[in-house]
């Protein structure tokens, strides 16, 4: 009977399971199928053993991490790091769009709209470049300005204390193009009588903006930021790497579990200890996303993701 | 009701999950059960051969080489731009010594760290490898990336290396007790120098660079008298010491230190090998007093730790009046300066005369065979030939005749316009008493190498490898604290130089220094005991 339905239900949404297929395909391929690699924590790789065959030494893995008294400093920042960038950059996107659809000239919000993708395209490692010769001390642009304006000058490379804003600032420039699009689609698709009748009641821009538009956009930021938190345990490696390298000064302030785990592993080359790390962002993760889907749930149904 | 289904949807995807899942563990299984089942077949196959090889050694070498094979080998370093050229040369001349031909594949500089331990820990398909202790020679090997190389299997397939290199050379190479590699056959001095600029300190009429005093005050007159000139740059990547250090903390303290990565040290002269923490030292807290003071006249950029500038192109240009590497790098530096007529007159110094100095440990270069090659034995007779064979080593380190460069004498070559083609990748595992030297090499730099011959120290612990195996957790954490609080203390960037060093010490107990050491100290008494 059961299955019976099951079948029909296969049957009548055959073209859209068909549309979903690659997707699945994927991630099982991708992300389910590897997930049984998650063993190699828990193992003294060797080659001879492989994945499955290598002996198994319980946690021995996880120790460096947290015997090495960075675990709560870099775990704390990945986690205020990534907590400032997704209540940034989702604020920024979502003003930037509700500007963009506003003014009006199809082509003065094509060639905005373009330029604040550009910086999507460029890579971290151009980015980080570019950073240096803009702020470095002895030859920066920023510091010959200073220097020419008769001010001091400041030696931001040896500062943690400027790095929580620029890191912001940086992820925030890179993101914007990208997000801006997304919001901007969502509020395309919000029906335009809503918008008449809200002129026709008499309401000014701000009202138009603050009572139909915003409340329109929850369902885009919920889901956007459910998706983000899911990551939050997840340093931008790219990011913080090209942007501050191997820099000691600045590490209290900067140092994410991703770039910790790869300057403590890159020359043992450790399989094991950084699976280990990888499991433990990714449980981490896991208890997070339950966590504020749960809340979600309880405030609204409808908006939870599952 | 669309709920319900909904559910018996996601069951049902899940069981295919769950499924899939255990398919792909299959497969894994079965692939290791069979690489484990291949293993005692080819040791069994080595031993026959090994046994036949016995059986065959009265009539005189006769190993059977009527298949032909294709050896894949790896290098590290850019594929030249002839490598087609010259490998086809080569592998004309291999064919018909051994029957075989080589394919290399070339691991860029940029990412080779990331891809060398992926090719052995994927088992993928290859015969040949470039190893070297720092590419982790005795960690792949003890980790079961390499095969291991018995004596009779050397006698017999590589008989010319066997007989022509020291037993010492052998000896360094082997990573606890056995050995792995085939190391190159030639000295080469680790020592760092220093190369400067001749004309900046003749134009301020400093006196020669023969001390640390010398040198830091001929970093200072730079820094003060000619702006736009970085008076030091030190090579980039995630050294954990001062560039400088090798200089000024080992070489003049005639002290040797195992492993860049770890703050151990012990007296050259010490036999009983003591190790001690470099970080405890009175010396270390003098240096950094010294490297102090020089970050405060701006010897070195104030943001030395993000810069990402190549030292040697920066020297070139005279964007930078001093850098420090080896001879041999060096050397290569000033003739290519000297050929191109560089406006710039620049000198090599000494800062620590007649102290003692230590030459390359024979695992610098070398060749492994892959655990799992499946022709070993070729592998083995094709680095006899390419290490061992005038023809070959030739054609392998320098290229062709006449298009790359041209033979000067015995002993010497010319480079030719196209010899940038063949150059930049680890050819050196080949080096051995058939090189050839550039004529161009500087005589200065040879003459340099020449005089220290004199103070060259062998010590017992020089064949000394530290298996860290019990102690990975421990380095990786010691590893994170020099790089953190140790690099930037070196670098002048902290103020006070007491409570950096406190902190420094504070944080290398809380990552277990103590355990290190105590395990390389154990190790060495053990090595010491034996040998």
């Amino acid at each position: 009977m059961r299955l019976r339905s099951f079948w029909h239900d296969v049957k009548k949404y055959k073209m859209f399971l068909l549309m979903l297929a690659p997707a699945v395909i994927f991630y099982l391929l991708f992300a389910y199928i590897p997930m049984a690699g998650i063993v190699i924590a828990f193992k003294r790789y060797d080659y001879a053993g492989g994945i499955f065959g290598s002996a198994w030494n319980g946690l021995d893995n996880f120790r460096f991490f947290f015997d090495s008294g960075n675990a709560w400093q870099v775990t704390r920042n990945t986690a205020l790091y990534n907590i400032a960038f997704i209540v940034v950059n989702n604020a920024l996107q979502i003003f930037a769009a509700i500007l963009l659809f506003e003014v009006g000239g199809k082509w003065f919000r094509k060639i905005i709209q373009s330029s604040l993708f550009l910086p999507y395209f460029i890579s971290w490692v151009v980015v980080g470049a570019i950073a240096y010769n803009l702020l470095n001390y002895d030859i920066g642009t920023v510091n010959a300005m200073l220097r020419g304006l008769g001010l001091e000058p400041v030696d931001i490379y040896n500062t943690p204390a400027y790095w929580p804003f620029l890191l912001v600032l940086v992820s925030a420039w890179k993101g914007l193009g990208y997000g801006t699009v997304m919001y901007l689609a969502a509020i395309t698709s919000i029906d335009t009588e809503m918008y008449e009748a809200a002129e026709i009641d008499g309401a000014n821009i701000f009202q138009r903006i603050l009572k139909v538009t915003i409340p329109n956009l929850y369902p885009t930021i919920i889901i956007l930021v459910l998706l983000a938190v899911g990551n939050i345990f997840r340093g931008d490696f790219g990011m913080f790497y090209n942007m501050v390298g191997n820099n000691g000064m600045l590490f209290s302030a900067t140092d994410v579990i991703d770039t910790f785990v790869f300057r403590s592993l890159i020359t043992s080359n450790d399989i094991g200890m950084s699976a280990a790390a990888g499991v433990f962002q990714s449980v981490l993760g896991f208890a997070t996303i339950m966590a504020v889907n749960y809340a979600v749930r309880r405030y609204d149904k409808d908006r939870a993701l599952f | 009701m669309l709920r319900k289904s909904r559910w018996t949807m996601f069951t049902l995807l899940f069981a295919f999950v769950m499924i899939m899942s255990a398919c792909g563990n299959n497969d894994k299984n079965s692939g290791s059960s069979a690489s484990s089942s291949a293993e005692p077949s080819k040791s069994a196959s080595a031993s026959s051969s090994a046994a036949s090889g016995s059986a065959a050694a009265p009539s005189e070498g006769a190993v059977d080489t009527s298949k032909e094979v294709k050896l894949k080998m790896i290098f590290v370093g850019p594929k030249p731009v002839d490598y087609d050229s010259v490998f086809a040369e080569l592998n004309k001349k291999l064919k018909e010594k051994i029957n075989a031909t080589i394919e290399g594949e070339f691991l860029d500089w940029s990412d080779w760290a990331q891809k060398y331990p992926l090719k052995l820990a994927a088992d993928e398909n290859f015969d040949l490898i470039y190893s070297a202790n720092w590419a982790g020679y005795n960690d792949q090997a003890l980790k079961g990336g390499f095969l291991e190389l018995t004596d009779d299997m050397l006698a017999k397939y590589a008989p010319q290396a066997w007989k022509n290199m020291s037993k010492v050379s052998w000896d360094q190479a082997k990573a606890n007790g056995k050995l792995y590699m085939v190391p190159q056959n030639r000295g080469e001095s680790v020592e760092k120098l220093i190369l400067y600029r001749e004309d900046l300190r003749k134009k301020y009429n400093l006196p020669a660079i023969d001390s640390p005093e010398a040198y830091a005050t001929y970093l200072k007159t730079v820094a003060e008298k000619e702006k736009g000139i970085v008076p030091f740059t030190p090579e980039t990547g995630d050294w954990k010491f001062h560039n400088l250090d090798r200089v000024l903390l080992k070489q003049q303290n005639e002290w040797n230190m195992f492993d860049l990565d770890m703050p151990f040290a012990f007296k050259l002269t010490d036999e009983k090998g003591q190790v001690f923490n470099v970080y405890n030292t009175p010396e270390f807290k003098q240096l950094a007093t010294y490297y102090k003071d020089l970050a405060d006249h701006n010897a070195w950029s104030k943001n030395v730790l993000n810069s990402k500038n190549d030292h040697q192109a920066d020297f070139k240009a005279g964007k930078t009046a001093s850098i420090t590497h080896n001879n041999g790098t060096l050397g290569a530096l000033m003739a290519l300066m000297r050929q191109e007529n560089s406006p710039y007159e620049v000198a090599l110094a000494d800062i620590n005369q007649g102290k003692k100095k230590s030459v390359a440990i024979s695992t610098q270069n070398g060749t492994s065979v892959h655990a799992t090659s499946k022709n070993p034995e070729r592998a083995l007779m094709a680095i006899d030939l390419l290490q061992n064979d005038k023809e070959l080593h030739d054609l392998v380190m320098y290229g062709i005749n006449g298009v790359h460069y041209e033979p000067v004498g015995d002993d010497k070559y010319k480079a030719l316009d196209k010899n940038p083609n063949y150059t930049g990748f680890s050819n050196w595992s080949f080096n051995s008493p058939l090189n050839r030297d550039n004529e161009a090499f500087p005589q200065e730099a040879s003459d340099l190498v020449k005089s220290w011959e004199a103070n060259v120290y062998h010590y017992p612990l020089e064949t000394f490898v530290f298996d860290n195996s019990k102690v990975k957790t421990e380095i990786a954490n010691v590893g994170n604290v020099m790089l953190r609080y140790g690099i930037p203390l070196e670098y002048g960037l902290v103020k006070d130089i007491d409570k950096g060093l406190a902190d420094l010490n504070k944080q290398l107990d809380a990552a277990g220094i103590a355990k290190i050491q105590t395990e390389l100290q154990s190790q060495i008494d053990a090595f010491l005991a034996k040998n």
